[in-house]
């Protein structure tokens, strides 16, 4: 690889290790899989808890937990101007090329979008859930993506039906939109080598017990189920407010012998959870993407979910049982899966998995969107600020407003802390991580 | 969602692109390529209520209704601070109101029962009481403050309390209600009651205090419930007693001061016929998008 097109790219969001999720994830296995193609890759996050400074993570991936306190869900307190400084900093002792956004509500992902394009960095930002449009939440916090994306140069969304969300939400242009799903670490969830007696079949359900999750739906799912296939068991994973629906439930209908409920399970274990059971079943109201279906099929498992967002485009049809959310449907899927099980062979399945997914891939469809990036137009303020203004009658001029405040304060601190007394970082150089075997396998294909 | 199956390409090196996440970059097509089928699950509108010209005119009869009932208490709180009214005949008005709330709750009510008059009653009686105590404090509660500041902070309460009103059910909910009365509706109530304790606090002597105060909150809290018990009997009954409380209303208002009557009859209009013309008018601006990404809706109830 050649000294020009390796990228220096900073990875921006609020949801990093040691939180643990969908998000966090992409971020890891993305920037992983780029540190192997040869790019520099750095993640920003915020202190969590006592873990506040600079971390090395496998591969040589650096990541700045920069000491700002999370508020509320783990998200930073928005201060529009706060982050400038440390930001700065950071971009210029890295010399990064390219800063890139992960998820819409992460306020120190658009703090961070927003100064890096302040100081003129190219940007790309990642979507990665669905919004609605009615309620006073999801027309706020519209407006707030709607001005990071009013500046971006690419967009890259997990899923087409996010895409067509994105656009809906930003206004942005569709062509800027890239849709670059999430993927699976195939070696991590592998079918257990002995297939399991269908004797008995088992259904797994891991999600938070929480209503977008569709706890509810599983409340008047599970005793029907459990009532019309007495040979069927219920493992469920996961905690939340709707887990005392759940147990009700279970006493009501006296199934407690037929439905576990394991309470919160760690991500490290997900795979044994995951290997002892026939069927998973999501019952998602919302998902743009849902990795946790990815996880299960890795492991060999026949899928039922709710058709909801962007879950119909996730895997080929006769890997998963699409229902409706009412839990008629979902028990006719049920019904089908079961029927359909003595057809499923694991391994198969897993292989399968592998060619259909692979986090490499996502990392080289990422580097064509950085090249892309990179290719648009250097552009000064003047330029971009109409750009703004088109976001709304009000909400322009503030945007604006905000936009030059930040770009003085910029100047400002170029000022007082000149780029010369900032030292730049000399890189990292991982040992193997170009010719040689990687040391862990991330589903090379 | 789909669109794999049937109709076969005519070139074969270029296959249809379809819309999955699986399977790596679609041969021939670009991460950002844009299909024509793209936008296609979204729905515009779909929850628009077409609207009736003349419904919407009898629902806003409520509106114009407590306007009246507000207007009146008014009317009666000026001729009290002029001594136009004497204690005892509103005395005598507060006992007559009680009288025939009682009567229209009774006459409205699906099935009788002795018990919950009964436990009305004791209610009442302790509300009564409770009020006559407290009368000697209300009396000098704002003797330091101006005339002028009182009024003008009645009318601003007031004023508030007609925009957080509950118009379409009531307050103070008839027993064994199911929802609870959001935080606006609390707001405006109190917002009235707070009112009618500053004007009452211009008043000469504890029995005036006393028969004001009972008054104003019989109207402020009861009212709305008879309203609303006479609005689920009959509709027709409803719109016959809203437009004798708007001519009683305009004609008492009318001998208060010429613009005051001009200012209700002006805002009665307006409630009446302009607001609902003005609704339906902006209907049409009516922007709204569903799709796949919409979070998706429970058939059943959740009963926590």
């Amino acid at each position: 690889m050649t000294e020009q097109k390796r990228h220096r790219i900073l990875m921006v969001s609020d949801f990093f290790y040691p939180n643990f999720g969908g998000v966090e994830n992409h971020i890891y296995y993305l920037s992983q899989c780029l540190l192997k193609l040869g790019h520099k890759v750095i993640v920003m996050t915020h202190a969590y808890g006592n873990r506040s400074g600079v971390r090395y993570m496998t591969g040589g991936l650096k990541v700045y937990y920069i000491p700002w306190k999370p508020f509320l869900m783990q998200n930073t307190l928005p201060t529009f101007f706060g982050t400038l400084p440390i930001l700065r900093t950071i971009l210029i002792r890295e010399n990064i090329s390219l800063v890139h956004g992960h998820q819409a509500f992460s306020t120190l992902c658009h703090e961070a979008l927003m100064h890096a394009r302040t100081m003129g960095y190219k940007v790309v930002f990642t979507d990665h859930s669905l919004y609605g449009f009615a309620d006073v939440g999801s027309i706020h916090m519209n407006k707030v993506l709607q001005f990071t994306l009013a500046d971006v140069s690419q967009a890259i969304c997990v899923s087409h039906t996010s895409k067509e969300n994105t656009v809906l939400r930003s206004g942005l242009a569709p062509e800027k939109v890239f849709v670059i799903p999430n993927a699976v670490d195939t070696a991590m969830f592998k079918p257990a080598s002995e297939r399991l007696s269908r004797n008995e079949i088992v259904i797994v359900v891991i999600s938070r017990l929480v209503y977008r999750k569709g706890a509810d739906l599983l409340v008047e799912v599970i005793p029907e189920v459990c009532c019309l296939y007495p040979n069927v068991r219920f493992i469920i994973g996961g905690d939340g407010p709707k887990r005392v629906r759940l147990e009700e439930m279970r006493e009501k209908h006296n199934i407690q012998d037929r439905v576990d409920m394991l309470g919160a399970v760690p991500h490290a274990q997900v795979r044994s959870v995951l290997i002892s059971g026939h069927i998973f079943l999501n019952s998602s109201l919302t998902e743009a993407f849902c990795i946790a279906i990815l996880e299960a099929a890795s492991c060999g498992l026949l899928t039922v979910s709710t058709r909801v967002g962007g879950v119909p485009e996730v895997l080929p049809d006769d890997m998963i049982m699409l229902a409706e959310p009412m839990p008629s449907d979902m028990i006719n899927a049920v019904g089908k899966a079961i029927r359909m099980l003595p057809m499923i062979d694991p391994q198969v399945m897993h292989l399968r998995m592998k060619s259909l997914y692979s986090w490499y891939d996502v990392a080289k469809r990422t580097e064509l969107v950085y090249d892309h990036a990179l290719r648009c137009t250097d552009e000064n303020l003047l330029q971009r600020l109409p750009r703004y203004l088109s976001c709304g009658a009000w909400a322009g001029k503030l945007f604006c407003l905000i936009m030059i405040i930040n770009f003085l304060l910029w100047h400002l601190l170029n000022l007082l802390k000149p780029l010369e007394g900032i030292e730049e970082v000399p890189d990292f150089v991982y040992p193997h991580h170009q010719h040689e075997e990687p040391p862990f396998d991330l589903n090379q294909r | 969602m789909e669109s794999i199956s049937k109709d076969e390409i005519s070139i074969p090196s270029q296959p249809k692109w379809r819309k999955v996440a699986y399977g790596g970059m679609q041969p021939g097509y670009s991460d950002n390529y844009t299909d024509e089928s793209f936008l296609e699950g979204m729905v515009m509108n779909a929850n628009v209520v077409k609207r009736d010209m003349l419904k919407v005119m009898q629902d806003s009869v409520s509106i114009s209704q407590y306007i009246c009932i507000v207007a009146l208490v008014v009317c009666v709180w000026t001729y009290t601070l002029g001594s136009t009214i004497t204690e005892t005949t509103l005395l005598l008005l507060d006992s007559c109101l009680l009288g025939l709330g009682f009567v229209v709750l009774i006459l409205t009510a699906k099935r009788l029962s002795l018990h919950l008059l009964f436990h009305y009653l004791l209610n009442i009686a302790f509300f009564i009481s409770g009020l006559y105590i407290l009368a000697p404090i209300y009396c000098t509660l704002t003797k330091s403050i101006s005339s002028d500041s009182i009024w003008a902070l009645t009318v601003l309460l007031l004023l508030v309390h007609l925009f957080l009103h509950d118009y379409s059910g009531s307050t103070i909910r008839p027993p064994g209600a199911l929802t609870n009365p959001t935080l606006t509706s609390n707001i405006s109530l109190n917002a009235s009651i707070v009112a009618s304790v500053l004007i009452a606090s211009r008043l000469p002597s504890r029995l005036h205090v006393f028969a004001v105060m009972l008054f104003s909150l019989q109207i402020f809290l009861f009212a709305p419930l008879v309203a609303y018990c006479i609005k689920k009997y009959s509709f027709g009954l409803h719109l016959w007693f809203s437009s004798g409380l708007m001519l009683v209303a305009l004609g008492l208002v009318s001998t208060l001061h010429r613009l005051l009557f001009g200012l209700l009859l002006g805002l009665l209009v307006f409630v009446t016929f302009v607001c609902p013309y003005w609704l339906i008018r902006i209907q049409e601006y009516k922007f709204e998008i569903n799709g796949p990404w919409d979070e998706a809706k429970l058939c059943f109830d959740v009963t926590e």
